[in-house]
């Protein structure tokens, strides 16, 4: 167990933008909301320290991270689908993780109060999709999905994790836009064997560490430069391709959708999820956004390892590779 | 191998339409044609790889590929849409090294690259094939046979001579290039930084010194070589247009000129079969008519001079005709309507620089009748035109160009009065007054030019008044001739003016 205090915030959100690959969100809005909420230390358990047999919730935010910042969520936004969930499980849920340990969803469980905050979660990056979450993944029977409806909540039992991302789209859609969305129906243990632990514990060490001294723990370089073009891509209205002038002269380009999917070097693909792709901003330090990687910046790109539950298996590995959104030829190593 | 040089494909006609799209080697060993790049052998020996895939939309992809193929040891790429690369890929394409290369028809651009580096005798023969068939389509002139070799080749074609280009299709050949040629030789390959030439001699009897060439910006020795080939194929159906049109000339321009021949002396007795020939020849008679007459002030060319005068009038924007007759040529531009006076002007100007330009190659003198309207119209212009050009012939201040109508009949009186049947009689009648010493004439003719006043002339002579009254006098006496007779006066003032 470790102990949480409000200072450890700032090194926190720091960790999990840094997981967040260029997606997740700006963690400035949580890291407020979580030091109101908070009245002192919070602890962290390890998933080992905890009964197997307990209940427990995953919580996070769906939708436009952008629009979030604009209408702030309530501080009680999960009550109303801790209510419903409670209510189908027939059990109150004495734990709590994050749904998707990254951007500002990793702070967002401190939001859940009076639960034992384990440290786990169900994504260990930014991942854009309800289907990416390991449980649904993996199919753990009993899983739901409870969601937002923008004044009254969804909950959605099915073993199809297709359904579940379409319905909890829908619903955020209704919510307008952005919407608390929880996960429930599982116990610590099954953490344990079908989430992604110690997520926490990893954004503390990748927040703590200095960014700019290449001491970044399992971190790779793999260039820097100043962006010469953000260009769109014809098939995909969603896809965005960032070229680099690297500093060595070599063209980089940065592959991107809502987080960043591949890193290209003079045509080879060096780089690509599910390893965790940062943008660094040289000057600031500030770690960028997909949509903050804007034209002349001159930033540093760093692959951090991939969360090695994705890796274990090739069914696991083809829900976030780059196939996975539909681009071809970014398979690392041709 | 012969390196296949990247300035060739460009110039080679049927390269299947590339463009550059990075230009980083410029030689390349061959052409490689495979569906997509994952096609193409590994080992790419500096060569240019044609793929028939169209280029791949996504950025990342692009990279890719332009380094895959340099990989593959490829210098070059050409594909479809290789112009939808963008910067990025661009400058990655022109650091490694590989020209990238825009195409349509890649299979054409391989068979290009294949006739450049192995198969010369196929490029000689399809340039000679292609000739052949330009020569089966009938050609209505010269310039039109020019044009169909031009668009059949695939390259420019000119008739030049020592001076210059005399006809060109299909291009425009640079001066230093044709500067270059050496007309000396049968057949002749030049290539300089403008452009590059094969040219061959034309066999022609009435004109000397022409060649045949087929010229384009980039091309190679083998090319050029295939070209001459091909020009020496052309050249018999060249030479034998230039006779052809030489012998239509020559009768076209005897018919017009009899034509014009019957018209002039018809004069105003109007003969029906006259007028149906002319307006069949598309002289029109109505509206209003402009005559000149260029005339050789000594023995001509008048084919030469006509043809000269035609390219001319054919510049001009004016329903125009020009005609041989006698030792010149005389024309006229026809107007609907009266042109407005800076019109005409306007187009007096274009034939005084017509007639400049003649100078330069022929000695002649114009004339420029006034402007008339109808059949009867058009006779006085011409009779205007023939009179200034006789004018013109004697008055090398006016650079031998003479309008009529700026002129005053006067003049033209006075320039007939001139002419050699005058002077003599002028001499005889006059002869008295010679005998009594040179100032009875001096004083007569003075008399004459102020209207027979006695002071105006004494003031102009510097005589006494009474002097000059005296004079009149005896000249009068002598010459037994009454100067009150209005005909007799017009005559001796002619006289006096003849004798000057």
């Amino acid at each position: 167990m470790r102990t949480l205090g409000p200072d450890r915030l700032p090194v926190l959100a720091r960790g999990f933008s840094l997981l967040g690959s260029g997606g997740g969100g700006t963690t400035t809005l949580l890291e407020i909301m979580a030091a109101r909420v908070l009245d002192g230390a919070v602890d962290l358990h390890d998933l080992d320290e905890v009964d197997p047999g307990t209940p427990c919730v995953a919580a996070g935010f769906a939708g436009s991270t952008y629009l979030l910042t604009e209408r702030v969520p309530s501080a009680d936004a999960f009550a109303p689908l801790l209510a419903a969930a409670e209510r189908w499980t027939g059990v109150r849920a004495a734990a709590v993780c994050a749904m998707e340990g990254a951007g500002l969803n990793g702070l967002t469980p401190l939001l859940v109060g009076d639960r034992m905050l384990v440290d786990a979660d169900l994504m260990g990056r930014a991942l854009p999709g309800i289907d990416q979450l390991s449980l649904l993944v993996d199919a753990v029977p009993g899983a739901i999905v409870v969601a937002d409806t923008g004044g009254g909540v969804m909950l959605v039992d099915s073993s199809r994790a297709g359904d579940a991302e379409s319905l909890v789209r829908s619903s955020v859609i209704r919510a307008g836009g952005a919407g608390a969305v929880l996960v429930a129906g599982f116990t610590v243990g099954d953490l344990r064997a079908h989430g992604i632990p110690g997520t926490y514990t990893r954004a503390l060490a990748l927040g703590a560490a200095d960014i700019g001294g290449d001491d970044l723990p399992e971190a790779r370089v793999l260039g820097s430069g100043r962006v010469s073009a953000v260009d769109a891509v014809p098939d995909d209205a969603f896809v965005r391709s960032v070229e680099l002038v690297g500093d060595d002269g070599a063209l980089l380009r940065l592959v991107a959708r809502s987080e960043f999917l591949a890193v290209t070097r003079d045509g080879e693909t060096i780089a690509a999820s599910p390893e965790i792709l940062v943008a660094i901003d040289s000057v600031s330090g500030e770690v960028l956004q997909v949509d903050a990687v804007t034209l002349a910046r001159h930033v540093r790109v760093v692959a951090l390892d991939a969360p090695p539950w994705w890796l274990a298996s090739a069914e696991r590995l083809a829900r976030v590779i780059p196939a996975a959104y539909g681009l071809r030829g970014l398979e690392v190593g041709r | 191998m012969t390196p296949l040089d990247l300035g060739a494909l460009l110039a080679h006609p049927a390269n299947g339409g590339i463009r550059v799209v990075v230009e980083a080697a410029d030689a390349f060993a061959g052409v490689t044609v495979a569906a997509r790049e994952a096609m193409l052998p590994d080992r790419g020996t500096a060569g240019l790889a044609a793929l028939t895939e169209p280029a791949p939309t996504a950025p990342w992809q692009q990279d890719a590929l332009v380094r895959r193929v340099r990989d593959r040891g490829f210098q070059g790429l050409a594909l479809s849409g290789a112009e939808v690369l963008g910067p990025g890929s661009r400058r990655l394409a022109a650091r490694l090294g590989l020209t990238v290369l825009e195409v349509d028809d890649p299979m054409a651009l391989a068979r290009a690259g294949w006739e450049l580096v192995q198969g010369r005798d196929a490029l000689t023969l399809g340039y000679v094939r292609r000739v052949a068939q330009s020569i089966e389509y009938s050609a209505s002139h010269l310039a039109d046979l020019l044009r169909h070799l031009s668009a059949s080749v695939g390259h420019g074609v000119a008739l030049v001579d020592a001076e210059g280009v005399l006809l060109e299709a299909g291009g425009h050949l640079p001066e230093a290039v044709r500067a270059a040629i050496d007309v000396g030789l049968w057949q002749d390959a030049v290539s300089v930084a403008e452009g590059a030439a094969a040219s061959v001699r034309v066999d022609s009897p009435s004109r000397a010194g022409l060649r045949l060439a087929m010229f384009g910006a980039g091309l190679s020795p083998a090319q050029l070589s295939a070209l001459a080939v091909a020009a020496e194929v052309a050249m018999p159906a060249v030479a034998a247009r230039i006779l052809i049109d030489e012998v239509a000339d020559v009768s076209d321009a005897a018919v017009a000129s009899g034509l014009l021949r019957e018209f002039l002396e018809a004069r105003d007795a109007r003969d029906p079969d006259v007028e149906q020939r002319m307006s069949e020849r598309g002289w029109r008679t109505g509206g209003y008519h402009l005559a000149f007459r260029i005339a050789g002030r000594r023995r001509l060319e008048t084919l030469e001079l006509l043809r000269f005068v035609r390219r001319g009038l054919a510049a001009l924007p004016v329903d125009s005709q020009a005609v041989t007759s006698g030792r010149g040529v005389t024309g006229w531009l026809s107007f609907a309507e009266p042109p407005p006076a800076p019109r005409l002007d306007e187009h007096v100007a274009s034939l005084r620089a017509l007639h400049d330009g003649a100078r330069r190659s022929f000695d002649v003198a114009t004339g420029i009748g006034s402007l008339d309207s109808g059949a009867g119209g058009l006779l006085a212009s011409i009779d205007g035109a023939v009179d200034g050009a006789r004018i013109a012939a004697a008055r090398a201040a006016t650079g031998w160009f003479v309008r009529v109508d700026a002129l005053g009949i006067e003049q033209v009186l006075l320039s007939w009065a001139g002419s050699d049947t005058f002077v003599p009689a002028a001499e005889s009648l006059l002869a008295p007054l010679a005998s009594q010493g040179p100032e009875l004439l001096e004083t007569l003719t003075a008399y004459l030019d102020h209207e027979s006043g006695v002071s105006a002339t004494a003031a102009a002579l510097g005589l006494h008044r009474n002097t000059v009254a005296m004079r009149i006098a005896r000249a009068q006496e002598l010459l037994g001739i009454d100067l009150t007779d209005v005909d007799a006066r017009l005559a001796l003032h002619l006289a006096c003016r003849a004798l000057r």
